[in-house]
């Protein structure tokens, strides 16, 4: 027990949270605006249509409106715009939790539930508990180790989860059905028909898939080096999926990045940034970001701030 | 809730933090396994990840359902329309997933016109719409090039 609880709350950079905070809300952003737009839609097709989830029956959520969509996605577009400054990242953080899953239910409470976006919803729920995070806080901490480790199980569950239901819906015969033909014949690209051609490339994917899906987990037990490779699988897998048949579990490719050194990242990208003219113009004018060092200045490195 | 920065420099939890978070990841594993288990779509977050998770037979028809419509510019012809939210605004699968609904009460199609019209104010209106299911034969996980179309309902303007 104790081994499960140090594992679960393993320190780990505040500021690797930091840098997941911003691209979930820069991705929370795109997503309303670009990604997932059938949800704003919906405020435009007859209530009849309408089909309440549990969720729904639960909170007594009305059908889409108009004006319901246009409050959900602009909600979504500001909240995540203002928690991208860092500021109030708790509030802010649930708010956009809260537009952001209402907005999927609009989407999803007319007959065709998108199965790859529950995960997301962890960690919109779980980053804000973190509390102030700075990108250059230095610092370790259990609570964000906890937020990180939540969106990694959360992620990995889906892989996991994926294969179970193919076992419980279609059975140990999914392996060898015709279910990725399908789904070329249906939304194929040209990169994908030759597939069709060659069916047993279809088939054997499918018994790689189900074996992938289910061993998934084993991540947790590898090295880091081992892991990065790990998620760099699952990212190539992603993209060839989009490549065939232009599905991408989009929030899902943003959670997968907590496995990986963000802060790191985004330290390099700094370096390289103070390099350029830009850069040194920038810095020059007191305007670079975020380069206070932790416990000097800045709300989020006060010790203990907003952590628990 | 916080119990401060330690010697080593990381900042801990207290055992009320390590104890609400520990509680929480028991009840969404619950909820998520529960769903999974013997879930269905409708609970949403918690609903099985049952992304392509049928089974399509190695040898039977792949279907592929969409519509047409007769227009006010052309009244007489049929002619495959885009069945997307950007369109009518539901897509494919939803109404895929009603089809006895709307066999049952075609008037509903109506309403997929009048969506028409709110969103593509400048395109014809749409006088009759109507469903039609395509069957891709498949052999041996190979489709031979024959397609069979049915239509499921239909429904023309008042």
């Amino acid at each position: 027990m104790n081994r499960l609880a140090s594992w679960l709350f393993t320190p780990m950079p505040v500021a690797r949270v930091a840098v997941l905070r911003l691209l979930v809300f820069a991705f929370v952003i795109i997503d309303v605006l670009f990604l997932h737009t059938s949800g704003w839609y919906h405020g435009q097709a007859d209530p009849v249509w309408y089909e309440p989830l549990v969720m729904g029956e639960m909170l007594h959520l009305p059908p889409a409106s108009v004006l319901l969509v246009e409050v959900l996605k602009w909600g979504c577009v500001i909240a995540a715009a203002l928690a991208l400054t860092g500021r109030a990242p708790r509030l802010l953080g649930w708010t956009v939790a809260v537009c952001w899953i209402w907005y999927q239910y609009v989407a999803f409470s007319y007959g065709k539930v998108d199965h790859d976006r529950a995960d997301f919803v962890v960690a919109l729920a779980l980053l804000p508990t973190v509390g102030l995070a700075h990108l250059s806080d230095k610092r370790r901490s259990e609570a964000a180790g906890f937020a990180l480790r939540a969106v990694q199980m959360a992620a990995i569950a889906t892989y996991f989860l994926s294969a179970w239901a193919k076992l419980r819906f279609g059975g140990l015969e999914w392996v060898n059905s015709a279910t990725m033909v399908r789904a070329v014949v249906r939304r194929g690209t040209p990169w994908a028909e030759w597939l069709l051609e060659i069916p047993f490339t279809l088939h054997w994917f499918q018994w790689v898939l189900m074996a992938a899906e289910l061993t998934a987990p084993v991540i947790f037990l590898l090295s880091e080096k081992w892991r990065r490779r790990a998620v760099a699988a699952w990212f190539a897998f992603h993209a060839m999926t989009y490549a065939a048949i232009t599905i991408a579990f989009w929030p899902h490719l943003v959670m997968m990045l907590a496995f990986l050194p963000l802060e790191e990242y985004a330290n390099w990208l700094r370096a390289r940034w103070g390099r350029t003219r830009i850069g040194r113009w920038w810095s020059e004018r007191g305007l670079s970001s975020g380069a206070e060092p932790p416990g000097v200045s800045t709300p989020a490195s006060r010790p203990g701030a907003g952590v628990g | 809730m916080n119990a401060g920065e330690g010697q080593s420099g990381v900042l801990r939890l207290s055992r009320l933090g390590r104890a609400w978070r520990a509680g929480l990841v028991v009840a969404l594993t619950a909820l998520f396994c529960a769903g999974s288990l013997v879930g269905n779509d409708h609970w949403w977050p918690f609903s099985p990840w049952r992304m392509f998770a049928t089974s399509q037979a190695a040898t039977g028809s792949v279907w592929s359902t969409g519509i047409e419509v007769r227009t006010a510019d052309d009244p007489n012809t049929w002619v495959p329309a885009r069945l997307t939210p950007e369109n009518v605004g539901v897509n494919r699968a939803e109404v895929e997933g009603r089809i006895p609904q709307i066999q049952a009460d075609p008037a509903r199609l109506g309403t997929l016109a009048a969506s028409h019209a709110r969103l593509r104010p400048g395109s014809a209106a749409w006088l009759g719409l109507r469903v039609v299911r395509h069957k891709i034969i498949v052999v041996d996980r190979e489709p031979t090039g024959e397609v069979e179309t049915d239509v499921l309902a239909e429904w023309s303007a008042p």
